[in-house]
């Protein structure tokens, strides 16, 4: 039963892999494209959904890849928004946007390998985790909330646009949308490209020999744990990283950002866009939260309930997401629900 | 010194005892039938709405909680029937059906009552005097409507048919099924139970506090911490210790810094109890 299982998932994933290359590239080009095309509100919104879609990739590889849920993901973007944030605030040599970028993941890293040093060297179950990532969410907002002398407080922190600068002395301002837009383009593909390497590479065939049957794979002699915190590190250091690059992008941060309602809009995303494929977590970021922008607009009362009840849906129905609803072949086509998230 | 010790240890007390009734419903979904219900939190809430709700047609306040959380076990006993008894045996995805739950049942909460903040009038003002502190007359009765709750549980699980029934069940599900036990009608007894006890005590706990449509999310935490440190299926001795180290030590770090300082270091000391003792502070690691 488990290897007819996860014969399915090998040959939906090679399935997927080349057509999702194919996709990938298709939405690259378009997105390259589209300045041309359109300008104002568009192109300043779309890259902030584009980090959205980088923090719903970390969960992604978390979620999907290695069968851990954290509900805490925009935690972690929050963190990033408020130390790109006090970078500018406090430094005053060099780029203070490139310390926030090293620093940022950083934090989000360590933090991740403590709790995931507590609690899968532990061998807690994996519900536990996911509770725990929650604590991790309601901490940041209060946290975010109450030490209002660094971050604001409830009004938030006003968050200056970084501009690039190079050794030589030249420096290249991102102020304005278009160039940004590009800036953020470019580091979303290259995470992009990185969790496409790193989970064909040995890390990530242990992830998925962990999501399949975490025994076996203890048995056959890898430390599962170091894995999984590794994992988590990974995951926590992009939604940090994500969250720096948004602060600078946004100019401002505030508390919500860090809530549980918005760390469950992304487990929500990529619930929609499946758990197993990047690119899909990513897309389905990118159009999901620009419907809600759209339809927040016109119906702010439902819109919430809608999202709410497409995730009951997709967690019973759907359990691949859309992209697992693509990928389906017609020979294993018996869609299987597993054993765990 | 002394009083301000015997002050702490009151409040400490008074804070264990609501954060026990808060947990009980949690503790025996979670710990009989081992669905960890995300919704609590909602349940909570919508215990507390509901009871603003029937206050404001005219009933008094021990009716309203009566009807709220009889309310919130008919909505538990829907969920459950239409959803969780298909998912049993996953868990995982019954977490996240639960945490859905939770999504739109606040969502519905907004539409239906509204984004304001809501207060009931303290159903019972006025304080007692214990000497060295005047303690607020409601929740010395909701410590003692609490221990009332936890003694009825305790008589009902060990003393009569349905106890034994239900501890068969947690036992040895696949025999007591054998020895013909309906496994489905009791799951579903339990989970009406905890649902209604979770809308209990939102409505008990809201004359405490402003009612908003996240007032069960602090609890929802609060409540895995207290359940998971005390243990997984100690659903009394457990959920009582584990409130008290929770409770008590957010009370005694809240003396010396801020209330989110507090929460945010009994949270981490919760992690680390957790390294240590996974299935919590009641039960061996040997067992499973």
């Amino acid at each position: 039963m488990s290897a007819l299982q996860s014969t399915t998932a090998l040959q939906t994933a090679r399935r997927l892999g080349v057509s999702e290359s194919g996709l990938a590239i298709v939405a690259l080009v378009g997105f390259a494209l589209l300045p041309i095309f359109v300008s104002g509100y568009t192109i300043y919104i779309l890259p902030q959904y584009m980090l959205y879609g980088v923090m719903a990739m970390s969960l992604a590889l978390l979620w999907g890849y290695s069968g851990i849920l954290s509900i805490g993901q925009a935690g972690f973007f929050a963190i990033g928004g408020y130390i790109i944030g006090l970078s500018f605030k406090w430094i005053d040599f060099g780029n203070p946007a490139y310390i926030a970028f090293v620093v940022a993941p950083c934090v989000g890293a360590a933090l991740a390998g403590v709790l995931g040093y507590f609690l899968f060297r532990a061998g807690v179950r994996a519900a536990y985790f996911v509770l725990v990532t929650l604590a991790v969410s309601i901490i940041v907002e209060q946290v975010a909330v109450s030490q209002s002398q660094w971050t604001g407080g409830w009004n938030g922190m006003y968050v200056p646009r970084m501009s690039l600068t190079l050794g030589t002395g030249t420096e290249i301002s991102l102020f304005d949308d278009g160039p940004i837009y590009y800036f953020v383009l470019v580091v979303v593909v290259a995470i992009y490209i990185l969790l496409r390497w790193l989970v064909t590479s040995k890390f990530g065939k242990v992830l998925l020999g962990i999501r399949e049957n975490e025994d076996r794979v203890i048995s056959l002699g890898f430390d599962a744990s170091l894995y999984k915190t590794a994992a988590f590190m990974m995951s926590g250091a992009l939604a940090t990283l994500a969250g720096a690059l948004y602060g600078t992008h946004a100019g401002f941060v505030s508390p919500s950002l860090g809530g549980v309602l918005f760390s469950t809009e992304v487990v929500v995303w990529v619930a929609i866009g499946g758990r197993n494929s990047f690119l899909g977590a990513l897309l389905a970021t990118i159009v999901v939260a620009s419907l809600s922008n759209y339809l927040s607009a016109i119906a702010p009362r439902y819109w919430q309930l809608v999202i709410g009840v497409v995730f009951i849906v997709v967690i019973i129905h759907f359990r691949g997401g859309i992209a697992g609803a693509l990928g389906r072949s017609g020979a294993f086509g018996k869609h299987k629900r597993g054993q765990d998230g | 010194m002394l009083s301000t010790t015997i002050s702490v240890l009151i409040d400490a007390t008074l804070l264990t005892f609501t954060l026990a009734l808060a947990s009980l419903g949690l503790a025996i979904i979670f710990g009989l039938i081992g669905v960890i219900n995300m919704g609590h939190g909602a349940m909570l809430t919508l215990g507390a709405y509901f009871t603003w709700w029937t206050m404001e047609a005219g009933f008094p306040f021990a009716a309203a909680a009566i009807i709220a959380a009889t309310c919130v076990a008919i909505i538990g006993l829907a969920l459950e029937h239409f959803i969780i008894r298909h998912f049993y045996d996953k868990p995982f995805e019954t977490l996240l059906i639960t945490w859905g739950f939770f999504l739109v049942t606040t969502e519905v909460i907004k539409i239906a009552f509204g984004t304001d903040i809501h207060n009931i009038p303290n159903p019972l003002p006025g304080s007692f005097d214990l000497g060295v502190q005047q303690v607020p007359a409601y929740r010395m009765l909701l410590a003692i409507i609490t221990l009332g709750l936890f003694l009825a549980i305790g008589f009902v699980f060990y003393r009569t048919t349905i106890g034994i029934k239900v501890r068969a069940l947690t036992q040895n599900r696949e025999m007591a099924s054998l020895l013909g036990l309906d496994i489905g009608r009791t799951y579903k007894l339990v989970f009406v139970t905890g649902s209604f006890l979770a809308g209990l005590a939102g409505a008990l706990i809201c004359p405490m506090l402003s009612i908003d449509p996240y007032i069960g999310m602090v609890f929802l935490v609060r409540a895995f911490f207290v359940v998971i440190v005390g243990g997984i299926g100690q659903i009394l001795g457990g959920t009582l210790i584990g409130s008290f180290l929770i409770g008590g030590s957010e009370t005694l770090f809240a003396l010396f810094s801020t209330q989110t300082f507090a929460q945010t270091v009994v949270f981490a000391l919760a992690i680390i109890v957790l390294r240590f003792r996974p299935l919590g502070v009641l039960t061996s690691a040997t067992r499973t």
